[in-house]
């Protein structure tokens, strides 16, 4: 009995306490399962597991600076058409001024960084809202595109195609599988391993209880049997194919922002400006750095994701970009971050993403045509949402959200009250 | 003790997952299959996919339908997909790759874009899928297979010329006051169109038997994003407001029918007299105009007959034969000459619409 | 007063939440045309009783029975109760603040004419209405152009405009100032003597005794008595002792001051108004702050000590004009929080809620919020380190909260506040500056709150109170500053300090100097 309470309150938390996420979590592993037997093990193959990573890792890429921007209280709707700006003009300096594709890379990243100077000078330092700023940077950007491009489409070089659909290549003995993939997979598990332990000893040092040891062994082994299955799927792609370098460019940096945001007083500072921004200021943070960073951030992320596209479509076109900042913004939202900012992660933004992925390529194997794919993604975002909000108002958890509530401490937490119930959690005593 | 315990449980886990996976999972897959085209065709009831663009014109969703039932009466099993209406070139690069997922054998692309498809052909290509360019050839990959289309040059020189007969014959004698439209820049075939008609054009314009009032005859300047209907409506809204406030509009090259009835539209609202506008595709609205007396041609590019060719394509591909083609020498994708199958269109007025459209169970009726 | 006839009873009122008991048992009897006052420490159940009574917990979510006018009823929400006459005036008010005063009373209830709105009619009774509570403004006057005191004024004809019988307020004078509050209190009289009946929720014990009839006490959710404020012989002690169930013998903690040098001393201080800058906020203000001393800013609402206290907080208020901040013997200059922060400045927001703390974050995050630097390293923050920070100062204010992960917005008003006061004392300052620092916590937690500002000026550093409750600084301050209208107008030593000389001082210009 208590084992199984110790596993409620122990196994799906870490990390990741956020109930919203975890929930989230269960309904991609929910929706993978159905998929996959509903297309006859079609989904988890690896062929179509390296296409979904291909086909999405530019709008995970997006999703990661989305989730800054949002959680800083922000929206960004030029992404789309800086990314198809970026394209262009990174496609045209290799087909006309023949820069090398390494430098035509840094190039494209240096034009997201202007780009992102002037929509965050425009967001924080007049004062004017993201939403008008980055509509009325839509606009440019994307008219820019077609000015520069003339609507035409421009191929790029081999070499530059490497980033969108390129993949770790073949070294070493036959294994049957591809050697770096599974290395990379092991370097994963060696990570998830030592992790957890460390995990484990920050805890000692916060003079709480540990999570017992099974549970600790369990879900080592749950993440290090997902991985493994994983780079094996990955490994044993056609050769040839293994896992892309858009999910390994990806990967890096839904790590490196990950860190970022959750360990370092900078991410700090912009759940801060979010949560309340006159209180953020009021305590030291400089509201105008944190605004102009993530506008610029977001922008720098944007012509990287434009590059993987182009490079994945082997040219820019007029109509890259296109409704992309939507799928972004989806992508966090369903990810349990909130509109009014302050709340929201990397990783929940991620699977967030990775739901919408998943549903559209099974759906697309189960061979149902966009319109309707469309109507689909729609009801699960207004869905996803809603089923939060009322969780909130009714002041309570799903089931789900109860078993992941507290991993942090054995101590249980009271049971949640109504938020506006008149409650002080325990009664203050007056020395006599 | 305990911790020792742990560990080798979870060691014990791993490797148990490990063996599980690699017993499912052993060796690369994906080597099934004709990739080399070597073999002699494929099953008879095997996959067959079919990519077309956004449902943003008629003859996109006529084709679906026939693909859809054309195949299933040859035997085969289908998956014929449209592209979102926003994010079209994504879309499609998803649905190539989820047919080639699923095994197809033939993959038909109407492409959005057809730059921007090499890496989804090659995959295909690579899974061993012959890749059938249907209708709008796709650049940039030597791994395209076969391409069919009707005559698109062919098309543009039958709407050029319809456009100066329709015009001598409202009024004999020039100069006239023409206007020149052109379809979707990203589309291969615009360009095709439009050089066809200036084929025709271009001796009468030097001459200075007909005049573009506008001046506005670069392809850049004439070109409508996306074939969209409401871009052609503005475009021509400024024209008549910047060009022809006395002056008489006498013809107007439009490369579709979609933004030829936006055209007519545009000046109608203006309240000039409808000039002499092209059309192409026979779509229904356009029959029904020309039938009126709006809309002077159009171009019956049947694609039953499209469509027809291209499901005996498959057919010879599945019994592994080559399929026929008639061009070998003009399809230049930018990576390799493609082997091509052209179809002759038919260029249609008022005066030959019943009989072109005999046959057309839907059309048909609309010119009696 | 008991021989009035019974206009409201609720009999044994029980209301659960999941896992929390928020009312048990608790009986109420109003008698018609008096003012009765519900009194007991926050968390006691208090609105939770009174949203219970207008229909906010509908019949069916509480057990117990609601009796009015004679007999029984079962509100589904709140119009039901309206509809009886029953009309709440939440603490947060419920007005639109662009909307006229006449648009505000009108809401939702607006006087029609052929299915349009009709305006001139809706102007007449909105000034019939308004002069019913004493309120003379233009009624297309927009909300957010009056001061509070008026808007809960606005509130109130609002309540008349549905033909109130009962009405209920929750903490009216809360945001109020003395003048406003007083004024407040005088309307409730005139209503008691036109027969309307109140029920009033407060935390100011004076005004309490000063104006109810009858007082119900509740704690922990439970009644504990019903007092007739003349036939009992009710004063403010009586009524603390039913608060917290024991006698409160002192409501400051004892303290000796221990006063050192002046170290903190702002000269000729000028500052203008954000908006609109010919309104000088801060008119040639100078004070001193001493190592270990309390001082207190005293002045009306508006008086400009917020104001005053956040453009020395690192320019975060107004518009810089003159002026010099010397610490230490230096002058220092403070054009940002990060510089005041960086200088030993701390100051603890009147406002928790709005702009004092991230209500999203936790106990932990909030503790260490202002100092990120002192937990990281490069930037990178130590978790344990966090930890560790945000636990002792949980154990040496004695925050009530099961642990450092819990969310801020979950605690009571008075641990919030300890919350705040841990974040800043984390930075290490050597001058905080206070504002009404136990604005809505109720008088167990104050007495925590008064012992660690005590603390904190023992342990040397200069703190400065600002407050509008008289009371609290008499009894907290070593020295009293006066503001009017952005001057300071006096400076008053403890011994001196009562609340008549303060309270001149506070309404007039003239600088008077009792020291």
């Amino acid at each position: 009995m208590s084992r199984i309470k110790d596993l409620q309150k122990n196994l799906f938390g870490g990390t990741t306490s956020n109930a919203r996420q975890f929930g989230m979590i269960f309904t991609l592993v929910l929706i993978v399962l159905i998929f996959q037997i509903w297309t006859n093990g079609l989904t988890l193959r690896s062929d179509n597991l390296i296409a979904l990573f291909n086909q999405n890792s530019y709008i995970l890429i997006l999703a990661i600076g989305m989730l800054m921007v949002i959680v800083a209280g922000h929206i960004d709707l030029s992404v789309g058409s800086i990314a198809a700006f970026t394209g262009i003009l990174v496609a045209k300096s290799m087909a006309e001024w023949s820069l090398p594709w390494p430098v035509a890379i840094l190039f494209g990243l240096v034009i997201g960084a202007i780009i992102g100077a002037w929509q965050g000078f425009w967001v924080a330092y007049v004062g004017v809202p993201a939403f008008i700023v980055t509509l009325a940077g839509m606009l440019l950007f994307r008219g820019g595109n077609q000015f520069i491009g003339n609507a035409n489409t421009i191929s790029v070089p081999e070499g530059f195609r490497v980033i969108g659909s390129g993949f770790l290549p073949e070294v070493g003995p036959d294994t049957g599988y591809n050697n770096l993939t599974l290395l990379l997979g092991l370097a994963a598990c060696v990570a998830v391993v030592w992790r957890e332990f460390q995990a484990r000893k920050t805890r000692r040092e916060m003079d709480a209880e540990p999570a017992p040891m099974w549970i600790s062994v369990l879900r080592m082994a749950v993440m290090v049997g997902v991985i493994v299955f994983a780079s094996l799927r990955f490994a044993s792609g056609r050769v040839g194919t293994s896992f892309p370098v858009s999910g390994i460019i990806l990967l890096a940096l839904v790590l490196a922002y990950s860190f970022y945001t959750r360990n370092t007083a900078g991410g700090r500072h912009i759940y801060a400006v979010g949560g309340n921004s006159r209180a953020a200021e009021l305590s030291g943070v400089k509201l105008k750095r944190v605004n102009f960073f993530v506008m610029m951030n977001m922008a720098i992320l944007a012509s990287l994701a434009g590059m993987i596209f182009v490079a994945r479509s082997a040219a820019s076109g007029p109509q890259d970009g296109n409704g992309w900042e939507l799928d972004a913004i989806a992508a966090v939202f369903i990810g349990g971050a909130a509109v009014a900012g302050g709340i929201g992660t990397i990783s929940g933004s991620i699977v967030g993403g990775l739901v919408m992925a998943v549903l559209n390529n099974g759906l697309q194997l189960q061979g149902v045509g966009t319109d309707k794919v469309q109507i689909i993604k729609g009801l699960v975002l207004l869905l996803a949402v809603a089923v939060d909000v009322y969780n909130k108002k009714q002041g309570r958890f799903s089931i789900i959200g109860s078993l992941t509530r507290s991993f942090r401490r054995d101590t249980p937490a009271p049971p949640t009250a109504p938020p506006d119930a008149e409650r002080e959690t325990a009664r203050t005593a007056v020395p006599s | 003790m305990r911790k020792l315990i742990g560990k080798s449980m979870a060691i014990g886990a791993i490797a148990a997952l490990a063996l599980t996976a690699t017993a499912c999972g052993n060796g690369r897959e994906g080597d099934t299959g004709g990739a080399k085209g070597d073999t002699k065709g494929f099953a008879a009831d095997s996959l067959i996919g079919v990519a077309l663009p956004s449902k943003t014109s008629e003859n996109w969703v006529l084709a679906g339908d026939l693909f859809t039932n054309g195949l299933k009466e040859a035997g085969f099993k289908s998956d014929v997909q449209y592209a979102g209406a926003s994010t079209t070139v994504a879309d499609q690069q998803a649905q190539i790759t989820a047919m080639v997922t699923k095994g197809a054998k033939v993959i038909v692309i109407g492409a959005t874009d057809a730059a921007q498809l090499s890496t989804q052909v090659a995959a295909a290509h690579a899974a061993g899928a012959k890749v059938i360019a249907y209708d709008r050839l796709i650049t940039n990959t030597p791994d395209l297979d076969y391409y069919v289309a009707f005559d698109n040059f062919k098309v543009g020189q039958l709407q050029g010329q319809a456009l100066l007969d329709g015009m001598k014959a409202k009024k004999p004698n020039g100069p006239y006051n023409i206007e020149l439209f052109s379809g979707s820049p990203d589309d291969n075939n615009a360009g095709v169109f439009f050089n066809g008609a200036m084929d025709v054009l271009k001796p009468e314009i030097d001459k200075g038997n007909v005049v573009v009032a506008s001046k506005q005859t670069d392809v850049k300047q004439t070109a409508i994003q996306g074939w969209k209907a409401e871009g052609a409506q503005a475009r021509m809204d400024q024209l008549l407001t910047s060009t022809y406030g006395n002056k008489e509009l006498d013809g107007v090259l439009s490369p579709n029918d979609t933004l030829a009835r936006a055209i007519i539209t545009s000046i109608k609202g203006a309240g000039k007299t409808i000039p002499v506008v092209t059309g192409q595709d026979s779509e229904v609205e356009s029959v029904k105009s020309i039938m009126a007396g709006e809309q002077y041609m159009t171009i019956n590019k049947d694609t039953r007959n499209l469509v027809k060719q291209t499901i005996a394509m498959v057919k010879s591909l599945q019994a592994g034969n080559t399929p026929e083609v008639n061009d070998t020498k003009s399809y230049n994708n930018g990576a390799k000459v493609v082997d091509t199958y052209l179809l002759p269109p038919v260029a249609v007025t008022k005066a030959n619409a019943a009989e072109a459209y005999a046959n057309d169970p839907k059309l048909g009726p609309l010119t009696k | 007063m008991s021989d009035l006839p019974v206009l409201l009873e609720m009999r044994s009122i029980t209301k659960e939440f999941p896992g929390v008991k928020a009312l048990a048992d608790v009986n109420l009897v109003v008698r018609a045309g008096e003012i009765h006052a519900i009194v007991g420490e926050n968390g006691a159940g208090k609105s939770t009783l009174m949203k219970v009574l207008s229909g906010v917990y509908p019949y069916g979510s509480y057990d117990g029975q609601i009796v009015y006018q004679g007999a029984e009823t079962r509100f589904s929400d709140i119009r039901a109760s309206e509809n009886a006459g029953i009309v709440i005036i939440h603490q947060e008010l419920a007005l639109i603040p662009g909307m006229s005063i006449a648009e505000n009373i009108f809401l939702g209830n607006e006087p029609r004419k052929r299915g349009a709105i009709d305006w001139k009619a809706a102007n007449r009774m909105a000034l019939d209405l308004m002069a019913r509570v004493g309120l003379r403004e233009d009624p297309d006057t927009l909300v957010k152009d009056i001061g509070v005191g008026k808007q809960q004024l606005v509130e109130i004809a609002k309540a008349f405009a549905k033909d109130v019988k009962l009405l209920i307020l929750d903490e009216p004078t809360a945001a109020l100032n003395e003048a406003d509050s007083q004024h407040l209190l005088d309307l409730l009289r005139g209503f008691r003597s036109r027969g309307i009946t109140s029920i009033m929720i407060s935390h100011k014990l004076n005004e309490i005794e000063a104006i109810a009839d009858q007082i119900t006490i509740i704690r922990d959710g439970r009644t504990v008595e019903t007092l007739d404020v003349k036939a009992d012989g009710v004063d403010e002690d009586r009524i603390v002792r039913g608060m917290v169930g024991r006698e409160l013998s002192s409501r400051f903690p004892d303290h000796t001051p221990k006063i050192g040098e002046v170290f903190f001393e702002v000269r000729n201080w000028n500052v203008r108004h954000p908006i609109s800058a010919e309104r000088q906020v801060c008119k040639n203000e100078s004070f001193t702050v001493r190592r270990g001393e309390i001082v207190g800013f005293a002045g009306l609402m508006g008086a400009g000590r917020t104001e005053l206290a956040m453009s020395v907080f690192g320019r975060s208020y107004g518009v810089y004009e003159s002026g010099t901040i010397i610490k230490d013997g230096k002058e220092i200059v403070l054009k940002s929080v990060a510089d005041a922060i960086a200088h030993g400045l701390a100051y603890v927001s009147e406002d928790r809620k709005a702009i004092g703390l991230n209500l999203l974050d936790d106990i932990k995050t909030s503790t260490v919020a202002a100092k990120l630097s002192k937990i990281s390293r490069h930037g990178v923050l130590d978790e344990v380190a966090e930890y560790q920070a945000a636990e002792s100062y949980r154990r040496e204010l004695r925050t009530k909260a099961p642990t450092v992960d819990e969310g801020v917005s979950k605690l009571s008003g008075g641990n919030q506040q300890k919350v705040v006061l841990a974040k800043w004392m984390f930075t290490d300052p050597d001058l905080l500056i206070l504002d009404e620092p136990t604005r809505g916590i109720d008088v167990g937690a104050k007495y925590e709150i008064y012992g660690i500002i005590q603390r904190l000026a023992d342990q040397g550093k200069g703190v400065v109170v600002i407050s509008s409750e008289l009371p609290e600084l008499i009894g907290l301050c070593d020295r009293i500053y006066t503001v009017f209208e952005g001057t300071i107008t006096g400076e008053i030593a403890r011994q001196d300090a009562d609340p008549e000389t303060l309270m001149k001082q506070m309404t007039s210009t003239k600088k008077m100097q009792t020291r």
